[in-house]
């Protein structure tokens, strides 16, 4: 049997101002009909250009040398007619963020159709092209209702089925998902994983897939490759690779998603409280009853936050886990005292939350915010220095801004902190930009941190870093942390105890390792069962 | 011991980043050649009360014969008084620059301000302003000028006014536009988390975040200033005892120049909004790719 994709010492070369820079070197890589490959790695670690160079997807400025074969063609020999032809019918691309490679002025329908009116050699029957659209729609499990909807009326999960059902239109014999799931929450990814699964499976077509989460790939593809500046470094059977990971990159992806239930994927010292404990035990941050309502645009009264009553306690690390869209972001928010609520009432050590300017403007130096995306977060003009000391100014406290600020960059294990101030964020990796903003937090010398996914956006490496970061701030300094995430292992990791939310409402709360091994209510049951695992992975 | 902000190390950069600028600007010839031409005239304009005698421009005083075509003594004629049509229009330039950079100066402020309050406040301040730009933006500017010019006294002050007054909409549009965007950047959330107030978000993150925008808007406001100043001295608007290229045309017409056929009345002061306008409008859209690095594919 010819193998569908063939890629022979593939290397991938951009031309760049500062001279070439080599995103792919040398990659070799076999996919017979009905394999499943899964190719993990860090972003900027080549994986993307390699899997758009398949379909010669790539920029003008990208070299690639090497032999590409798909179906037994060499795809660079292919004439553009040829090319043409390939493309969606031999192979086609789930590309990532459905929101933006649909068209947002035609309907689901019409996109669907688009490949099968292409590839077809004549112009085919309206009635058969629309039979064709919705066969696909059922295959996707899409009620056929919603092939006239328009992109924006779909939630994120039937978009990504959308984008599915188009690269199914022309019977491909291999498909390339490039992070399908990346925007989804964990039941979603959940969803959309079982019906590549299944599609994969009952059609036989090959599948590659490419993610920077090696559990989802584990979860649905038999070969993982792990890829490193350029290079593949690694690649067996999903369940091998995993299992035991030899090349150290590969290990500390494993890392990153840790195994829910298992003590030693807790970091050390999670869980237990800290010995210099800065005084108080008691209540630090509270909600009682806090709602928040929003008007949509059509002047809809959308409820985020329902009647919820939330404590952070001193020296402790809180999880608040949720699907996106649950309010939790709008919840921190409150806490915070960006976003008033309109019922119920935000205490602070004891005292309701004052709304006048003076007193808010104390409290904003106790109770700092973290940012999901630390690139944002940073002022592009604004040196380290200046985004650091930009607490203490907003304060007033000028007197010892250059030590203070010194302490706060070592604080964040920015060392030797000389070196970072004149920077600018663009000069600086994806986790010293956060460090930059943990510092920007800590030169208050606030009690509580509350963290919004803020890990969310960094590397499986980076992530490990920031978590230990958090966990030793609370030991040293007995700094206590509301952190939000989506990611329940992130929970397991760090957490001492986990408040998950869904529609609005706290449904349940507790220790870690009561809710996360013994949930109660459905919905964490729920959530628990879609984070994948690698139990669950194909075998 | 401590560590000091390095000022040094963050102004080299800031002088990195300008250079950089340069260079993109530099390598539009378009740019440059309105740059050249703004300098020299601009120059020209400070130094004329060193390099001519300002008693040529008294009436009566004036040498030559009214109405003379080029000659070796007057190289671009006389006009109707037999003045020197090359000493008018060289005088002339000053009011035109004075009142096109002040106009859009004027505009640049009022409409900054409404554009920044507009987008940072919201809710009713917002609407109120909104509207407010709307009826200025729909208002038939020149009739708004003259109406405003013939209610306040005559002068170059009330010229300026006039113009920066009916001007002002496309900016304030322009950054309020910017101000909303900026204003979902990740870093102001952090800001006012930090506790800063309106001044400090507005002061430190946006209005920095706006101003190249403005810079180069400014540009091109300045040349629809400097023609709007020659339309209101052409019809008759300005004040007559101060010469401008508007107002040199006006007085060709009064006089009968162009019936009279003595173009070289004419085409000088003509020309030289043209040039001016020209240029500036140059500098403008140079200025806007050097600050926009997404259009700079485009103009190429």
């Amino acid at each position: 049997m010819t193998p569908i994709l063939r890629l022979d010492g593939v290397s991938v070369t951009y031309r760049g101002e500062d001279g070439p820079h080599r995103a792919v070197v040398d990659a070799n890589l076999t996919l017979r009909p009905g394999a499943t490959l899964g190719l993990a790695g860090e972003s900027g670690c080549g994986k993307t250009s390699l899997a758009l160079a398949v379909l010669r997807l790539l920029p003008r400025s990208a070299r690639v040398d090497g032999t590409i074969l798909l179906d037994g063609h060499d795809i660079e020999r292919l004439t553009w007619g040829e090319l043409r032809a390939a493309r969606w019918t031999s192979a086609s691309v789930v590309f990532q963020g459905a929101m933006h490679a649909l068209n947002p002025v035609r309907t689901v329908a019409e996109q669907i159709a688009e490949p099968i009116r292409l590839h077809s050699p004549e112009r085919p029957a309206a009635a058969r092209v629309r039979a064709r659209v919705t066969e696909l729609l059922e295959q996707v499990e899409l009620p056929g209702a919603r092939r006239d909807a328009y992109p924006h009326e779909l939630s994120g999960g039937q978009r990504q089925r959308v984008m599915i059902a188009m690269a199914l239109a022309c019977d491909p014999r291999l498909i390339i998902a490039d992070e399908p799931t990346t925007a989804l929450d964990v039941v979603v990814q959940a969803q959309v994983l079982a019906l590549l699964r299944r599609l994969v499976s009952e059609r036989g077509i090959a599948l590659l897939m490419i993610s920077h989460d090696l559990s989802v790939l584990a979860a649905s593809c038999r070969c993982l490759g792990v890829m490193y500046r350029g290079r593949l470094v690694e690649e067996g059977p999903a369940r091998q690779l995993v299992a035991t990971p030899e090349h150290e990159h590969t290990r500390a992806l494993a890392a990153a998603f840790p195994t829910i239930g298992d003590e030693g994927s807790r970091y050390p010292g999670a869980g237990e409280p800290g010995e210099s404990a800065g005084g108080v035990r008691g209540s630090l941050l509270a909600a009682e009853g806090v709602s928040v309502e929003f008007g949509d645009r059509y002047r809809n009264r959308v409820r985020a936050v329902r009647d919820v009553d939330l404590e952070v306690m001193g020296d402790e690390i809180l999880a608040l886990v949720g699907q996106s869209g649950s309010g939790k972001t709008t919840l921190a928010r409150t806490l915070l005292g960006l976003c008033p609520p309109n019922a119920g009432t935000v205490y602070y050590e004891g005292r309701p939350l004052a709304t006048s300017g003076r007193e808010l403007r104390a409290f904003r130096g106790s109770v700092q915010l973290v940012l999901q995306d630390p690139t944002g977060a940073l002022n592009p003009k604004h040196t380290v220095y200046e985004a650091v000391a930009e607490g203490l100014r907003v304060h007033g406290c000028a007197d010892d801004e250059a030590v203070r600020v010194r302490e706060a960059l070592e604080a964040a294990e920015l060392r030797p902190a000389e070196e970072f101030t004149a920077r600018f964020p663009h000069e600086l990796s994806g986790g010293q930009r956060q460090r930059v903003v943990i510092a920007g937090a800590l030169v208050l010398r606030p009690r509580v941190l509350v963290a919004d996914e803020p890990v969310a956006s960094l590397d499986a490496t980076v992530r490990g870093e920031i978590l230990a970061l958090l966990l030793r701030l609370r030991r040293e300094r007995g700094l206590s942390a509301l952190v939000i995430t989506h990611d329940l292992g992130l929970a397991w990791n760090i957490a001492d105890r986990v408040a998950v939310m869904r529609s609005g409402e706290i449904v349940e709360t507790g220790p870690v390792e009561r809710v996360l091994t013994e949930p109660r209510h459905d919905y964490t049951k729920e959530l628990l069962a879609a984070v994948p695992s690698f139990e669950g992975s194909v075998s | 011991m401590s560590a000091p902000p390095n000022p040094t190390g963050a102004a080299g950069r800031r002088l990195a980043a300008l250079a950089e600028g340069w260079r993109v600007y530099r390598a539009d010839r378009g740019g440059l050649f309105g740059l050249a031409v703004l300098s020299l005239v601009v120059v020209l304009a400070l130094l004329a009360p060193v390099l001519t005698p300002p008693a040529e421009l008294d009436v009566t005083r004036a040498g030559g014969a009214p109405l003379r075509p080029p000659s070796a003594e007057n190289w671009l004629g006389t006009d109707e008084s037999g003045r020197s049509v090359l000493l008018l229009t060289w005088w002339g330039a000053r009011m035109s620059l004075l009142v096109g950079l002040s106009a859009a100066v004027l505009s640049m402020l009022i409409g900054t301000v409404v554009g920044l309050v507009a987008a940072h406040f919201g809710g009713w301040v917002s609407t109120l302003l909104l509207r407010l730009t709307d009826f200025f933006l729909v208002l038939p500017a020149l009739v708004l000028a003259i109406a405003l010019s013939t209610v306040l006294s005559r002068g170059v002050l009330t010229i300026v006014l006039a113009i920066g007054v009916t001007s002002w909409p496309q900016t304030a549009r322009l950054v309020r536009a910017q101000t909303l965007t900026v204003e979902t950047r990740p870093y102001i959330e952090r800001a006012r988390a930090l506790g800063g107030g309106h001044r400090h978000l507005l002061g430190k993150h946006v209005l920095p975040a706006v101003l190249p925008l403005v810079f180069a808007t400014t540009t091109l406001t300045v040349a629809s200033a400097i023609i709007a100043e020659s339309t209101l001295s052409f019809l008759g608007l300005g004040d007559p005892a101060m010469i401008s290229w508007g107002s040199m045309l006006k007085s060709a017409m009064d006089t009968g120049a162009v019936t009279a056929g003595a173009w070289w009345y004419l085409l000088p002061p003509g020309l030289g909004i043209a040039v001016v306008v020209l240029s500036f409008t140059l500098c403008g859209r140079v200025l806007e790719t050097v600050l926009n690095p997404r259009l700079r594919g485009e103009r190429r």
